[in-house]
């Protein structure tokens, strides 16, 4: 059991700098993810975290040991590969016992561990197994097990599911969150799935070109993101961005798109007071759009003018892409919708759930 | 209905045949240049078949069937040719193209590994330089190794000269390399003395047998995924454990066909003996295919010759097989 932190690490390849100050403390127990697009530093932070690289600049602690100039072998750490790594010529259970063998661990001791974890991830029967005859998820599991037997203070996942086919990567997902509960271990993992990172983090670092963009609750990172990147990551259809003005009207405030104006409620315009004219980008997600036949009656709805470009249905819900003069967005609106393609339509704003970020900073104003 | 019935069968006829008709002008050639000279051996190796039955053949009136005697000659080492012990030549041969893989597949691993490390300078350059001698003629090497070799002027001797000083000895060394009969370690091979010019040709070989070992090294290497490395230090592995436990379980699919293709290339490497040592000191480091060489060349034994021949092919053939059987049981680990 331990805590991370990473303290201004700095990571440089040459002359590119990957990892510009990171600064991140995770707490013991806690499973926090590091999500971002691929080649944003997030792996390299995690092999800076396992020892597999080396540290630039700063200083990383696992625990209260500064961990720098340890070798990987001693920072008492498992990780799981997105490869899965398993050593092609060992049996499933010597790839297990691999490490525990290496360090001098009883027989029987080997024998309990390995057992134990290889029923908890229901892998048994596969004991004897190389792990050319083991299908991806069942490769997936003796990684994890590689991991688990191991007893580590953290564990590090570098984007462990993303080899497996969709139906797979959501049972693994779940399989993983269990396995956290139950150890009560520091998890530390990292993806460029904004999906994965909602459904299993405790937290979650979005890191972007290298810098931590936010780090959040998945739920805090959904409704307030701090940037304009935060907000697009996070969130699938993504949320939607409009290129716009704040303009005064008399004493309320609007979003000028030029294409359309919604006014912002009473209760959410404090912020924005004093800032007519200024260009800003305003923000909505998929969800606070509505067809208006189906709109909530108690939300601060705003009506704009758009055109059906193309509907999908996806059952549950029916996702809506629009145009609205220069503007395209998604609506994700209620399945009942009779919206069909090229319906010229006034689809409605909730106006309760809006994000504004300034056109130059992309930081979130609020 | 008939004419069609037969007409059908005649283009299955065609069909059928065809094939063969295809393998024919291959079995013609083979036939003519592989058949038909191992049977004409087989038949000659039971006769008494020498220069005089050249120009008959086998319609010399005065060719004798002599059934085994050939045969049984070799065995029991009743030729008249002195230092002659077919066993100990097979032990030997054996020996020598065992000694050599044994030398060459760990020596080409060891330095595949090394110049494989990462970040090294020139890495291509040496991969380059150590290449060279596989494509030097057999000849100029044996040449150049015969002279290193050499009692008096050989660079070998004057190098022991050289280093023994420091050991207080002064003035020349002159070891006889190819001459020396006494082995300088007795009874290492039990039934086959290893003579120096054993040990001379087996260090002439290391410098011509090894870079092969480690080209193929270098390959195989350069397949084993790094994560496995990497998860391997992470559970715990020094560098000498991921050698022992990941790099050699892994390099061996690679590495034992290549051992067996240096085996039978040792076990028949008849230039470099013929032209170093000529089989000698008194007949030590003589191979079977030398000593074949020898009965049709210098001794014009043909029937005998033929005889030694078929033996020689039982033999290829028995290491043929168990070789085969040791390539093939070589499973593949990659992840399918």
């Amino acid at each position: 059991m331990a805590s991370v932190t990473y303290k201004n690490v700095v990571k440089k390849f040459g002359d590119q700098t990957i990892i510009k100050n990171l600064n991140i403390a995770v707490e013991d127990k806690e499973f926090l993810v590091l999500v971002g697009p691929s080649g944003c530093g997030k792996t390299t932070a995690l092999r800076l975290l396992a020892g597999l690289e080396e540290i630039t600049d700063g200083e990383i602690v696992i625990g209260d040991r500064v961990v720098n100039d340890v070798a990987p072998k001693e920072r008492d750490i498992a990780m799981v590969f997105q490869s899965y790594a398993l050593y092609p010529h060992l049996s499933v259970y010597d790839n297990m016992a691999f490490g525990l063998k290496l360090r001098k661990t009883p027989k029987d001791e080997i024998k309990r561990r390995v057992n134990e974890a290889a029923e908890v991830l229901g892998i048994t029967d596969l004991l004897q197994r190389k792990p050319r005859q083991l299908s991806g998820g069942q490769r997936q599991r003796v990684a994890v097990g590689r991991a688990i037997v191991r007893e580590p203070k953290v564990f590090l996942f570098d984007e462990p599911l993303s080899n497996l086919d969709a139906k797979l990567r959501v049972q693994m997902r779940a399989e993983i969150s269990k396995l956290h509960q139950r150890l009560q271990t520091t998890f530390i993992y990292v993806t460029h799935d904004q999906t994965e990172a909602m459904t299993m983090a405790t937290r979650i670092a979005v890191i972007n070109k290298g810098n931590l963009q936010q780090l959040d609750t998945p739920q805090n990172l959904y409704d307030h993101p701090n940037n304009l990147f935060v907000a697009g990551f996070i969130g699938s259809p993504a949320m939607n961005f409009f290129p716009a003005k704040l303009a005064k009207n008399g004493e309320k405030m609007l979003v000028d798109a030029g294409d359309f104006k919604v006014q912002i409620p009473d209760s959410h315009s404090a912020p924005y007071k004093n800032m007519d004219g200024r260009s800003v980008i305003f923000g909505i997600r998929p969800e606070n759009i509505h067809d208006p036949e189906f709109a909530p009656q108690n939300i601060n709805g705003e009506k704009v003018p758009a055109k059906v470009d193309v509907t999908e249905l996806m059952g549950n819900e029916t996702l809506v892409y629009l145009v609205s003069g220069k503007n395209t967005f998604v609506g994700r609106v209620d399945p009942r919708s009779k919206l069909r393609i090229n319906d010229s339509t006034q689809v409605v704003f909730d106006m309760d759930k809006f994000h504004i970020f300034d056109a130059g900073s992309e930081e979130a104003i609020r | 209905m008939e004419i069609s019935k037969s007409s059908s069968r005649k283009a299955q006829w065609q069909k059928k045949s065809l094939p063969y008709l295809y393998l024919l002008p291959a079995f013609l050639i083979m036939g003519v240049i592989t058949f038909y000279p191992l049977i004409y051996q087989v038949i000659i190796s039971f006769t008494n078949f020498e220069t005089q039955h050249l120009l008959l053949g086998l319609k010399s009136p005065e060719l004798e069937f002599i059934g085994f005697k050939n045969y049984v000659d070799i065995f029991t080492a009743a030729l008249p040719v002195e230092n002659f012990n077919f066993f100990r030549v097979l032990e030997f041969n054996f020996w020598w193209a065992l000694s050599n893989v044994m030398l060459h597949v760990p020596a080409g691993v060891l330095i595949a590994t090394l110049l494989n490390t990462e970040g090294l300078w020139m890495k291509r350059i040496y991969r380059a330089v150590y290449i060279l001698p596989v494509v030097v003629p057999p000849l100029v090497v044996a040449t150049i190794w015969t002279n290193i070799f050499d009692e008096r002027y050989g660079a070998m001797n004057q190098l022991l000269a050289n280093i023994s000083t420091y050991f207080g000895h002064v003035g020349p060394i002159y070891i006889r390399w190819f001459e020396d009969v006494k082995p300088p370690i007795p009874g290492f091979l039990p039934g086959a003395p290893l003579t120096l010019a054993y040990y001379a040709m087996m260090m002439a070989n290391f410098w011509l047998g090894w870079p092969f070992m480690s080209v193929v090294a270098t390959g195989a290497l350069q397949s084993i995924p790094k994560d496995l490395y990497e998860a391997a230090s992470i559970d715990g592995a020094t560098g000498g454990q991921q050698f022992w436990n990941i790099t050699v379980p892994l390099l061996r699919p690679a590495m034992i066909p290549a051992a067996v293709y240096g085996f039978t290339l040792s076990f028949n490497l008849f230039n470099f003996v013929f032209f170093m040592t000529g089989g000698g000191p008194a007949r030590s480091t003589e191979l079977l295919v030398t000593f074949a060489y020898n009965l049709v060349r210098n001794l014009r034994w043909y029937g005998v010759a033929a005889a030694f021949a078929v033996i020689i092919f039982a033999v290829a053939m028995v290491v043929f097989l168990i070789t085969n059987r040791i390539t093939r049981a070589t499973q593949n680990y990659s992840e399918a």
